[in-house]
C-alpha cells in the first residue's frame, strides 16, 4: 500500500454543488465517487427536507481575490 | 643603486610576509593552485558548471520519478479494481505506457490529414479496446475515463523518460550544452508533471477538469430546454432545440465518461442534413492563457476553437469554407495545469457567463428561421447530460 498522506499531499479536492429540485436551495458537500454534473441524486435538502437534488457543479472553491490581485 | 633598491624591496616584502599568519599563506597557495588549474586546464570551469547542473538535474529527475511512480501505482490500483483475476495488469499497463503512434510521411503532404486521421483513430480505438480488455468489470463510460487515466500515466512516463535521456546523455558525453537546455526547461516540465499528477486523481474519481468547460457551457445552454438528443458520431451527441425562432444544434462529447468525442464528424453530418440553412458555427473551448492573465476570462474570436493534433480543426475549417459559414469562437482562459486538473471555481462560473454571450451572438448574427451549430469542445469527464 502506498503512503497515503505523503502522496496525496496538495491534491485538489473539489466540492459538489447540489440544487434542491423543490425549493431551489443550493448547498455543497465534498465530492463523492459517482458524482457528475447534471446528475439527479436522492439526498435530503437541508432547507425543505425534499429528497431530490440535482448536481449543478463540481469544482474547486477558490479564495476570494483581493482588489487588484492577478492570478498567476 | 637600482640593484640595491631591489634587494631592499625584497627584504621588506619578506618582512611583511613573515608577519602574515599561516591562514593567509595557505589561502594564497590555494588561490595559486586554482589559477594554475584554470591556466593548464581551460575546460575546468565548464566541468565545474556541468557537475552543478547535473546535480540539480539529478535532484529534479528524482522528484519526477517519484511523481511518475505515484501516477503509475495509482493507475495500476484503479485498473486492478475493475479487472478479472488472472489478468497481468502490471504487464498490460507497461505495454500501454510504451505504446506509440507513427505519424504519416509528410514528404508528399497531399491528403496527409486523412492519413493522420486514419492512424489516429486506429490508435485511439486500439488503446481503448486494450483498456477495456484489462478492465472487463468497467462499464462503457468508466472504460473511457480509465482510458484517459492510462493516457495521463503514459504522458508523465514519457516525460520522465525524455528528461532521463537528456540527463544521461549529458552525463555520458560531458556535454554542458545538452544538460543546460533540459535544465532551462525543467521548471515548466515540473509544472506539467505536477498537472499530470493532479489529473491522475481527477480521472481516478471522474471529476470534471478545466478542459471540460466548453462541454459544460454547451450543456448549460440547453439545460431546461425542450430538446431532442441523439448520438451523431462516435462518443458525440447533439441536442436539437430552438432558440428565439432559430434552430439550434448543440454538439458535445457524450458524458459523464472521459471523452472528447468527434465534433468534426458531428458538424459535417449536421451540415449535410441542414445544408445552407446553417448560418453560423459557434465553438466554445478552453484556451491557454499567458502568464499574468486571469483564469476563467472569456475572450471572443473568429475561427475553429479546437485543440488536438489538427484533424478535427482542419475538417471543420474545410467544411465551413466550402459553405461560406462563419466560424465564431469563445475561449475560456486557463493554464495548461488548470486544463487537466479538477475544474476551478472561476472556470465553472465562466461556463455560465459564456452561455449568455452565445445566446446574444446567435440572436445578433443568425436570422429567425435559420440554423446554428454550437459545439462545446473538451473532455467530458464528470459532465453528464441535462
Amino acid at each position: 500500500m502506498l503512503p497515503q498522506r505523503r502522496e496525496e499531499k496538495g491534491v485538489l479536492k473539489p466540492l459538489t454543488y447540489l440544487k434542491c429540485l423543490e425549493c431551489g436551495t443550493v448547498n455543497s458537500r465534498p465530492f463523492r465517487d459517482g458524482d457528475y454534473v447534471f446528475k439527479e441524486v436522492e439526498e435530503k435538502c437541508p432547507k425543505c427536507g425534499a429528497n431530490k437534488m440535482k448536481i449543478i457543479g463540481i469544482y474547486v472553491k477558490e479564495a476570494p481575490k483581493k482588489p487588484g490581485q492577478r492570478t498567476a | 643603486m637600482g640593484m640595491f633598491g631591489d634587494v631592499d624591496g625584497m627584504l621588506s616584502f619578506l618582512q611583511i610576509a613573515a608577519q602574515q599568519d599561516l591562514i593567509s599563506v595557505v589561502m594564497s597557495l590555494i588561490w595559486i593552485i586554482f589559477m594554475m588549474i584554470f591556466l593548464f586546464y581551460p575546460t575546468f570551469s565548464q566541468r565545474l558548471q556541468l557537475s552543478y547542473i547535473l546535480r540539480d538535474l539529478e535532484r529534479r529527475l528524482h522528484k519526477l520519478k517519484l511523481m511518475r511512480d505515484e501516477v503509475r501505482n495509482r493507475t495500476l490500483e484503479t485498473l486492478k479494481k475493475y479487472s478479472d483475476k488472472g489478468v497481468k495488469v502490471d504487464e498490460e499497463l507497461d505495454n500501454l505506457l510504451l505504446s506509440f503512434m507513427i505519424t504519416p510521411e509528410s514528404m508528399d503532404p497531399y491528403g496527409i490529414v486523412y492519413k493522420l486521421e486514419h492512424i489516429l483513430r486506429t490508435w485511439e480505438d486500439t488503446f481503448e479496446e486494450h483498456v477495456k480488455m484489462i478492465c472487463k468489470k468497467a462499464d462503457a463510460e468508466l472504460a473511457k475515463t480509465l482510458t484517459n487515466l492510462v493516457d495521463v500515466a503514459r504522458g508523465i512516463d514519457y516525460l520522465y523518460r525524455v528528461v532521463r535521456h537528456y540527463y544521461l546523455l549529458g552525463k555520458k558525453t560531458a556535454n554542458m550544452y545538452v544538460v543546460l537546455q533540459i535544465q532551462m526547461l525543467m521548471p515548466q516540465l515540473m509544472e506539467i508533471a505536477e498537472a499530470y499528477r493532479q489529473a491522475c486523481y481527477a480521472f481516478m474519481h471522474g471529476q470534471p477538469i478545466g478542459d471540460g468547460v466548453g462541454v459544460l457551457a454547451a450543456e448549460k445552454l440547453v439545460e431546461n430546454m425542450e430538446k431532442k438528443t441523439y448520438e451523431i458520431a462516435k462518443d458525440t451527441i447533439v441536442h436539437e432545440t430552438t432558440l428565439d425562432g432559430r434552430k439550434l444544434y448543440v454538439l458535445r462529447a457524450a458524458g459523464p465518461g472521459g471523452s472528447v468525442g468527434r465534433p468534426a464528424d458531428g458538424v459535417l453530418k449536421i451540415l449535410e442534413s441542414e445544408g445552407d440553412r446553417v448560418k453560423a458555427i459557434i465553438m466554445i473551448d478552453a484556451g491557454l492563457k499567458l502568464e499574468g492573465e486571469e483564469t476563467g476570462k472569456i475572450v471572443e474570436g473568429i475561427g475553429a476553437a479546437i485543440g488536438g493534433i489538427g484533424v478535427e480543426k482542419f475538417k471543420i475549417e474545410e467544411a465551413s469554407k466550402k459553405r461560406n459559414i462563419p466560424l465564431y469562437a469563445f475561449v475560456i482562459y486557463q493554464s495548461i495545469g488548470e486544463a487537466i486538473t479538477p475544474m476551478r471555481e472561476s472556470i465553472a462560473k465562466a461556463a455560465e457567463e459564456v452561455v449568455e454571450k452565445v445566446k446574444k451572438l446567435i440572436t445578433s448574427k443568425v436570422e429567425e428561421g435559420f440554423s446554428v451549430i454550437v459545439a462545446g469542445i473538451g473532455n467530458t469527464v464528470g459532465i453528464g447530460l441535462s
